[in-house]
């Protein structure tokens, strides 16, 4: 079974993505979709305290319901070669041992795992598992702990803080943003099979097969190549499948207590409680200009939580050092303990809690100085150079942007004083933000297998979540060899192909692009190297001055000494050409800096007695370089700005203060946006290429288009109202309230 | 299979257990839980059920306590139908029984023996996909694909329902299938699509 060939054979499908067939017709298969022979269930009991140690815990009930194998507790379960005693837990660095502590750090800790024959027999035994504590006190508390944890410089302080100490105008004021959870659609899951005493095979959900592979060659010290993990199809990621958490150990470790394969799903409220979340945070922002409005000085301060066993770093104030030119930055973080699981990078970390702040902070200085907020940031923005190395950006059109946005929105039917336009009992209000994100780039592989029917498959272990990634590497496959979509095939998200770093921080499509054009390259080469033979025309070729296309080679233009593939194959007694080849990122990275940028424009309506926003329209513009596929590509940032209006003005885990427990974990309690709560969502890209970046001069999209989507609704609800809301999310209390 | 009713003496025992252990919590509380939780849930039972899917019979053992979903996706390998939530707040699931939009994790497999039931596997026609699916691919009406079917299962429902006049009410009548990658709007073009025809 591979990604695109389970596909039901359907005659009428449209184009779109290439996974399109398998994701509208359900024969696509996520991770708990497959099926092995002799399969049972696993489901996991947590623990009823936050904080302290396990006494004792109670199984016999559980046992004895019809249909339990076995139950995993840390006094009972195989032995993890990597996890066999307290030094080797510690450089195993996995986060939490899972059923290797007696060590409560947080309220619903897995303390026992029930493995039955049915879900339903592993789900009633597991509600029947109960344990003794010793309590100690636990601390939930974040906005009571975060004042005493001193905050630490986050990067070199730019200037001096008595240079802007008397700025003309200054704004200073205190943010918070509740705790977040990503909440993919579809629940983390492992099938553990252990096809031999050290082999192993996963079907696991996740953003990068490799690390998966990685970790577990380390913790069962059996070779990589032992243990295939395969995550074709991953139902959302938004950073939570870039770790390795607890409930696959958890899994594999069932498998060889009962020598079977184990399925284990995830229920939805443990989706908040054992794979991440964006930390809550609280930051300090100050921020001066001069009489004309050139910024002349930046205080940014943040903290955010984290666990009590695990220290995560979210980089909040990394964003204030990116985006405009300002002398004097200072720039501190710190991070506060707490007795929960630990938090993870989600969608746009640390920047979108960062420029939430920031973005606020300027607008506020644009009233100050009666400037045009679009205006105010055009005369600041660092275009030319990243303000952190000292680097030109390699492109940056954040400029481009944010003229192009306020075009979209009619930025100039705004009202320059907040309150002043009114519909009934709405209040209307525009506000715009802008977000930027560091353009990374990694070393990948691919591989291509060619037939002789002039078919390719293009192959690499990178994972798509549903960014269209697998999409992306048909059209870069396509504009590089020539070769019709239709007869390239894709494989991915299979730790045995090609090897690729996981699909993160809007790095995929950057890192893949380059390999794919190397392998395209690397197949011109040696197809070159074949039909030297039959022509001398072809002798020491360059990829360059190969022509491919459906049916065969030619030279420096297309029919010149063609040969067919056929005859090709044919005489060179060939039945599939293979290559594979790697790229990644080099000298360009001394030169240059890279970023993209997204501009968010929005016209909120608040309601004057109820407090309710509705998003009346929102237009977001990015820079991402050179946009591969339009179509996913608008889908992706569109798809962001809906999580950025689930982050301004719904999305909070609550958290009991006095026992630790998450309130409302489940999608009822937990809001998102819903189809009604966003409008449609406008999109446009400047569409530059980036030429040093890589061979497809795409910058990377996932995370512009969520950076700053928040603070531009907030800022719009101040023009709407007057009301200056500094806490996540802005729910119509606080409207009402404020 | 008997059907089987909770009577109006178990009500009274059970809430008179309720009443006495009210008055004496918290000592009795894990008590009390226990017993109701002994009371409430009968011991495993597995029925014989007989099943309508895409037009097809199927008869299966399964546990009284099995969902339709779980029927599908862990019996009958039909993984089309999604597990989002479990608890009827995503819309993942999203089945038609008898030709209506029905949450599939809510629904015991028990209750809709012999009822029509359609699952996305069974939309398509042969090798012909329905209008919806394609206009779903046509309008990249999805990212991760996995609140993809219960979108299309809803939105083949919307659209027979006649609650697509407007965008907003296309949204509102939509708002029962959550996606976190956010491709609404590729799901209302899609909607709009079939519905113009």
């Amino acid at each position: 079974m591979r990604f695109f060939e389970n596909q039901p054979a359907v005659t009428n499908a449209p184009e779109g993505r290439v996974e399109g067939v398998a994701k509208v017709t359900g024969s696509g298969k996520y991770a708990a979709e497959y099926h092995a022979g002799n399969m049972c269930y696993a489901v996991m009991a947590g623990s009823t305290i936050a904080s302290g140690t396990i006494k004792s815990i109670h199984t016999t009930d559980a046992r004895q319901v019809a249909g339990v194998l076995d139950i995993i507790t840390h006094t009972r379960k195989p032995l993890v070669p990597g996890m066999a005693d307290a030094a080797k837990i510690k450089e195993s660095r996995f986060g939490l041992p899972v059923f290797h502590t007696d060590n409560i750090y947080f309220k619903g800790q897995p303390i026992a795992l029930v493995i039955a024959e049915t879900l339903e027999d592993a789900t009633y035994a597991a509600s029947l598992i109960s344990a003794e504590y010793t309590t100690t006190e636990a601390k939930v508390d974040f906005d009571k702990a975060h004042a005493a944890v001193p905050l630490n410089a986050a990067g070199k302080e730019r200037g001096s803080a008595d240079a802007w100490r008397d700025a003309p105008y200054q704004s200073e004021a205190e943010y918070t943003i509740e705790h977040e959870v990503h909440n993919p659609m579809e629940m983390h899951a492992t099938i553990a099979h252990w096809e031999g005493p050290d082999k192993l095979k996963l079907y696991d959900k996740n953003q990068g097969v490799n690390n998966v592979q990685r970790t577990f060659a380390r913790l069962w010290n059996i070779p990589a190549d032992n243990i295939e993990v395969f995550s074709e199809f991953v139902g959302g990621g938004f950073g939570s499948g870039l770790r390795v958490w607890p409930h696959c150990l958890a899994a594999i470790m069932a498998a060889k207590q009962v020598n079977r394969p184990v399925k284990l799903v995830l229920t939805r409220p443990q989706m908040f409680l054992l794979t991440g979340y964006r930390p809550k945070s609280w930051q300090k922002v100050r921020m001066g200009a001069d009489a004309g409005g050139r910024f002349t000085g930046l205080l940014h301060q943040a903290r955010h939580s984290t666990s009590v066993y695990e220290s995560f770093n979210d980089g909040i104030t990394r964003i204030s050092r990116m985006v405009y030119n300002i002398s004097n930055v200072k720039t501190e973080q710190a991070t506060v303990p707490l007795n929960m699981s630990t938090p993870t990078w989600m969608r746009g970390p640390g920047d979108c809690s960062g420029a939430f702040a920031v973005e606020c902070t300027v607008d506020e200085l644009s009233y100050q100085l009666k400037q045009d907020p679009v205006a105010l940031r055009l005369k600041n923005l660092a275009i030319t150079h990243d303000p952190e190395s000292g680097k030109p950006w390699s492109t940056h059109y954040l400029n481009e942007c944010i003229e192009k946005g306020a075009a979209l929105i009619n930025w100039q039917q705004r009202k320059p004083l907040p309150g002043q336009d009114k519909e009934g009992d709405w209040a209307i209000g525009y506000g715009m933000a802008t977000g930027m994100w560091n353009a990374g780039r990694g070393n990948a592989s691919a591989g291509i297998t060619m037939q002789r029917d002039g078919a390719i498959t293009v192959k690499t272990a990178m994972t798509d979540i549903g960014t269209g990634t697998g999409t992306g590497i048909q059209n870069i496959a396509h504009e590089q060899t020539g070769i019709a979509k239709n007869k390239i095939k894709i494989e991915l998200g299979n730790s045995h192909l090609p090897p690729a770093p996981s699909q993160g921080g809007s790095t995929g499509l950057s890192t893949i692009s380059g390999a794919v054009a190397a392998t395209c390259n690397a197949l011109k080469q040696k197809l070159a190297g074949y039909a030297a033979a039959q022509d001398d025309t072809y002798k020491n070729a360059q990829a360059a001055d190969i022509v491919l296309s459906d049916t065969g080679i030619s030279w420096q233009t297309a029919g010149n000494h063609f040969i067919a593939y056929t005859s090709l194959f044919e005489k060179n007694n060939l039945t599939t050409v293979e290559v594979e080849a790697s790229s990644g990122p080099g000298a360009e990275r001394q030169q240059y800096a890279f970023c993209s940028s997204a501009a968010h424009f929005c016209r909120v309506k608040v309601h004057t007695k109820t407090g309710k926003v509705k998003i009346d329209k929102m237009v977001t513009v990015a820079d991402g370089g050179s946009i591969v596929n339009e179509k996913a590509a608008a889908n992706q940032i569109s798809g962001a700005v809906v999580g950025g209006i689930g982050m301004a003005l719904m999305e909070e885990q609550a958290t009991d203060q006095r026992y630790g427990s998450l309130i409302g974990n489940d999608l009822a309690g937990y809001h998102f946006a819903v189809n009604a709560d966003a409008p449609v969502i406008e999109v446009a890209f400047i569409n530059k290429p980036d030429k040093n970046i890589n061979p497809s001069g795409a910058k990377g999209l996932g995370e512009v288009g969520i950076i700053g989507c928040a603070a531009a609704i907030v800022n719009a609800i101040y023009h709407a109202t007057g009301k200056r809301l500094r806490s996540l999310p802005v729910t119509p209390d606080k409207i009402l309230l404020g | 299979m008997e059907k089987q009713t909770y009577s109006r003496r178990f009500f009274l025992s059970t809430s008179s257990m309720a009443a006495a252990a009210v008055a004496l919590i918290p000592g009795n509380v894990k008590a009390f839980y226990k017993n109701v939780k002994k009371r409430f849930i009968p011991a495993k039972s597995v029925n014989t059920l007989s099943l309508t899917i895409n037009q097809k019979q199927y008869t299966v053992q399964a546990d009284t306590r099995t969902t339709l979903l779980d029927l599908l996706r862990e019996q009958l390998q039909l993984t089309g139908s999604k597990k989002g939530c479990d608890h009827g707040q995503c819309g993942a699931c999203t089945v038609h029984v008898n030709g209506e939009r029905v949450l599939s994790c809510l629904t015991l497999a028990a209750l809709v023996q012999n009822q029509p039931i359609t699952t996305i596997e069974g939309l398509a026609e042969g090798d012909q996909l329905h209008p919806m699916q394609q206009a779903f691919i046509e309008c990249d009406g999805f990212q991760c694909g996995y609140c993809t079917p219960g979108q299309i299962m809803s939105a083949v429902a919307c659209v027979k329902e006649g609650h697509t006049h407007s965008v907003e009410e296309i949204k509102e009548f939509m708002s029962g299938n959550l996606c976190r990658c956010g491709a609404y709007n590729g799901i209302v073009e899609s909607i709009q699509k079939v519905a113009a025809r």
